[in-house]
């Protein structure tokens, strides 16, 4: 499936270069209003595999690495983007482990979570933060890093 | 006075500290890193020094697992400082000596760190007050056993030597830890403590009602049985002898410190522990304690004894003469008077004093002769003549020949033996009978060992070298600790032995003392009987080694059952393996799935559920709709001519289910739902690529039915599972509390407040109440990822393997 443009036609390249930032917007916007409203860190990051995994059957992973992540080839090319991605799941998991164990430094016990009250913000005002949307930004990483790999390496083959 | 807590702890972990810089220190010391460990030891045997001048005694305890009530505690009484000073003072000799002996070895850094990690673990040993520290030090003290028996990693009869003490001190341990549980089990039985304890002294105190539990659920001897197997294991008493002359593989300086004067008496000190907890004063002469130790040790004395005359290899000797002694110790210990008990803790003294030094001896003949062999060996004296005194010396103490402080031990052996016969009559009299035919043999190999120094040199001796300073010193000094022992016994009774002697009786014990025969009694006859048989049979030692070896054969020799259980095991798991792993993953998922079905099914058999009743449906119509169209997916899977069309068919069933949980209102569980289900679709798809597209022809009709119904099987169990779980329903304390931490609070504190702060109660239960689940979930995510990438970067490489 490495050929890509020869194997995809107009209709489908066009549909996707609109398809595809809504729906990583969407992802994120998932991601954001996940402590409220349906949706949350995994789900947003499932979305967001999705976005790369049709990006990646439509364009190519070549595509991907030049275009999007500015990786140049050099042979090895692929197993540079995999890398990227692995590196995405490592910060994902670092920040989620890092955001349960903060909680240490202020004598609660471990992976306590709970509501910071932000005051006198700008255009803001007061906001009121869940301290979970950190541990949420971990999983949205882990995830989309951790399932991009399987992607892109099952799809290498 | 109670012992000091900070000391206590010192003497425990400064060995395993002092292990962990050993690496750094070797970097910068070399091979002088002998006397950086020797130093360590000596401060250690200084720490141990000054709680023993400090009269210490009783339980320091430090919180370990307070919610099992473990605890990390350490018991400071005669018998924990003997084994103590054993392990300390032994250990700064050793140390001192394998500075001469390793010269040049390889492996060094490793092998220093091992000597202070073990004893660091065998002084754990010796001052635990708790079951299970005392259980995590014993089986550190079989794991560094294991390193150091393999020291020379890359030969062969140092990995099956190494290999065998592991796995038969190992498993004796486990039997010794569920021997520990049933004591704990027993503890929480009476009203006499409150709750369970681990607590040795505390299990000792009330010894009286511990047995009285155990004696009543017919447990008594179960517990004897499953802890005497640990001591058996460790203290290599027979059948379980076998581990120990193979262990002298290792170099000479772990012979002479673990499997001669520390670790091997780790056993002995098991039974000497827990003997005042099974033994009360009133004990009956024969009764289930006696029958259990008093037979396996004098067995152990006599099968090792002459075991020992058979050895052709002075190490060999020396090892199976140690399971002898170890034997004697353990039969003292097994006799229900106090001759016993006397005789097991002085020899525990005199035993380390003469073995190690003769273990030492040994290595400077190995190392300055080039040979091992006993056939090989004579007239050592005028190369060795130190070496010669402290042989003779150590020698006849271990021969039990008078004066020298192995007769006196031997003789309160002699004595108690006699006792137990004279009470008992009839069949009890076995008991001296075999301790005397078993101090013959002693007898035998302790001149013949002593022999080697005297005599012509036979051929093809070569040059014998003078040993350097290093090794000829620790021998030495335990030499004259064996004349000082055999000049003032009751000195050191006094000062130490008294008070061993006191931890092994129940209730208050006074000190005892020994004197130098000078009547007739049955005792001294039995010794005299010992000597002069012994110096009779003495001319015809070749013929009785001949005869012993010759009887070895087969199935009599315990190695023989050893080495045929391990190779029928690995002969099976050989034979077995290529059935269960056919590398083809047709065969895993169907077995994986069978014990799904069977532990599921199995398990609710177990526990007696019953199916909920059944009152009629409530669904609404498109519900049904949107079912009846996954059904029809469902089944078209199974028509599905080619592996696309097939999963193409397999989502439009997952996207049904998702449409489900958007009409029972579930919208969280929908969008996971759809997203999962396209990334899946995806994947599938780029999968299917690589395989050919369509499915091979039709498979047997047999295997067609048995997946089939292997297909039913599982389904029929998710079904009956989601039946009876979502029949439960959760306390509705814990609805009440969800709802009501989930939100923002009305009212709150300045900067921080408790609560989940979001209005999607799925997803606060997510990253919030439940964030440790959804933490190990991530983790496999990416974990899955690495697997996979590991398998498929892998795969091509392991082809060409």
């Amino acid at each position: 499936m490495n050929g890509s443009s020869g194997r995809t036609t107009v209709i489908s390249r066009t549909v996707a270069r609109i398809v595809v930032p809504i729906i990583l917007v969407t992802a994120i916007a998932l991601l954001f209003r996940g402590h409220n409203l349906p949706g949350g860190g995994f789900i947003g990051a499932v979305l967001a595999a999705a976005a790369f995994a049709l990006v990646y059957i439509i364009f190519g992973l070549e595509f991907i690495q030049r275009e999007i992540l500015a990786i140049k080839p050099d042979g090895s090319e692929q197993h540079r983007l995999v890398e990227t991605y692995r590196w995405m799941a490592s910060l994902g998991l670092a920040i989620a482990v890092a955001s349960s164990l903060a909680p240490l430094a202020f004598g609660a016990p471990f992976l306590t979570q709970g509501v910071l009250f932000l005051e006198h913000l700008p255009l803001y005002g007061e906001l009121e933060v869940a301290s979970a949307f950190a541990f949420d930004l971990g999983v949205f990483f882990a995830v989309v890093g951790g399932l991009l790999t399987i992607v892109a390496e099952v799809g290498n083959e | 006075m109670q012992p000091t807590p900070e000391v206590v702890l010192a003497v425990v972990f400064l060995p395993f500290l002092a292990a962990a810089f050993t690496p750094v220190v070797y970097r910068i010391l070399g091979e002088r890193t002998a006397y950086f460990a020797a130093a360590v030891a000596l401060v250690t045997l200084g720490l141990v020094t000054d709680q023993y001048l400090a009269g210490a005694h009783g339980t320091v305890s430090f919180d370990w697992i307070p919610s099992l009530g473990v605890s990390l505690a350490f018991h400071v009484d005669g018998l924990a400082l003997l084994i103590a000073f054993l392990a300390s003072g032994v250990g700064v000799l050793i140390l001192t000596y394998s500075g001469g002996y390793m010269h040049g070895e390889p492996g060094q850094a490793k092998y220093y760190a091992t000597l202070l990690a073990f004893m660091g673990s065998m002084l754990g040993v010796a001052l635990a007050g708790d079951l299970v520290a005392l259980f995590v030090f014993w089986e550190l003290t079989s794991l560094s056993s294991f390193i150091l028996i393999g020291h020379y990693t890359g030969e062969e009869a140092s990995q099956y030597a190494a290999r065998k003490s592991m796995l038969i001190t190992v498993s004796g341990g486990l039997f010794m830890l569920v021997g520990f549980l049933l004591l704990v089990w027993a503890s929480g039985q009476t009203t006499a403590i409150e709750g369970t304890t681990y607590s040795i002294p505390l299990l000792v105190e009330h010894a009286d009602a511990i047995r009285e539990v155990l004696t009543a659920s017919g447990l008594l001897v179960p517990v004897l049985v499953l802890v005497g197997l640990g001591a058996a294991t460790k203290s290599a008493q027979v059948p379980f002898h076998v581990w120990l002359p193979n262990a002298m593989e290792a170099p000479t300086p772990v012979s002479a410190f673990l499997h001669s004067a520390t670790m091997v008496k780790a056993g002995v000190y098991l039974v000497g522990r827990f003997r005042p907890l099974f033994l009360p004063e009133d004990a009956a002469v024969l009764g289930e304690w006696t029958l259990v130790f008093a037979v396996l040790g004098l067995l152990t004395m006599t099968v090792a004894a002459m075991l020992a005359v058979s050895a052709t290899d002075i190490k060999e000797l020396l090892a199976y003469s140690t399971a002898s002694h170890l034997g004697l110790i353990i039969a003292a210990f097994g006799f229900a008077n106090s001759y016993g008990a006397e005789a097991g803790a002085f020899h525990i003294l005199n035993h380390a004093s003469f073995k190690a030094a003769l273990f030492m001896v040994a290595g400077i003949i190995a190392h300055e002769a080039g040979t091992r062999n006993i056939d090989r060996l004579g007239g050592l004296r005028k190369h060795l003549p130190v070496t010669a005194v402290i042989a003779v010396v150590a020698s006849l103490s271990m021969a039990g020949f008078p004066p020298f402080n192995g007769f006196y031990s031997k003789e309160l052996l002699f004595e108690s033996t006699y006792y137990a016969a004279e009470h008992m009559g009839g069949v009890a009299w076995v008991f001296p009978v075999v301790a005397v035919f078993g101090s013959v043999f002693t007898f035998l190999y302790s001149i013949k060992f002593a022999s080697l120094f005297f005599g012509d040199e036979p051929d093809g001796l070569g040059h014998v070298h003078r040993p350097p300073v290093a090794m000829l010193v620790p021998p030495a000094i335990l030499g004259a600790l064996v004349l000082a022992i055999s000049a003032q016994p009751n000195l050191f009774i006094e000062g130490l032995i008294g008070d061993v002697y006191g931890s092994v009786v129940p209730g208050e014990a006074h000190s005892f003392s020994v004197h130098f025969p000078t009547e007739l009694t049955p005792y001294v006859i039995m010794s005299i009987i010992t000597i002069v048989v012994g110096a009779a049979a003495f001319p015809f030692y070749d013929r009785i080694h001949d005869a012993i070896n010759a009887a070895l054969r087969g199935p009599v020799r315990a190695n023989w059952w050893y080495d045929n259980f391990v190779e029928g095991l690995t002969t099976a798991s050989v034979a077995v393996t290529p059935k269960i792993q056919t590398g083809l993953l047709r065969t895993y998922t169907t077995w994986g799935l069978f014990g799904f079905v069977a532990l599921a099914l199995g398990g609710y058999a177990a526990a007696g559920v019953s199916l909920p009743g059944f009152d009629g449906l409530s669904v609404s119509i498109p519900i049904v709709l949107v079912l009846l169209v996954a059904l029809v997916a469902a089944f078209a899977v199974d028509i599905a001519p080619s592996h696309v069309a097939g999963v193409l068919t397999l989502s439009i069933v997952g996207f049904m289910v998702a449409i489900f949980y958007i009409l029972a209102d579930a919208p969280d569980l929908a969008l996971t739902q759809l997203v999962v289900e396209t990334l899946v679709l995806v994947i599938f798809l780029l999968v299917l690529d690589r395989l050919p597209a369509f499915y091979g022809d039709a498979p047997d009709r047999l295997v067609s039915v048995r997946d089939g119904l292997l297909s039913l099987a599982v389904g029929g169990t998710v079904f009956l599972t989601v039946l009876l779980s979502t029949n439960a329903s959760p306390d509705p304390l814990l609805r009440e509390f969800i709802v009501a931490r989930a939100g923002v609070p009305a009212e709150h504190g300045p900067f921080f407040a408790d609560y989940g702060g979001g209005s999607n109660v799925v997803n606060v239960i997510l990253v919030d109440f439940r964030g440790i689940d959804t933490m190990g979930e991530i983790s496999v995510v990416v974990m899955a990822s690495i697997a996979i990438l590991t398998l498929i970067r892998m795969r091509t490489r392991g082809e060409t393997q």
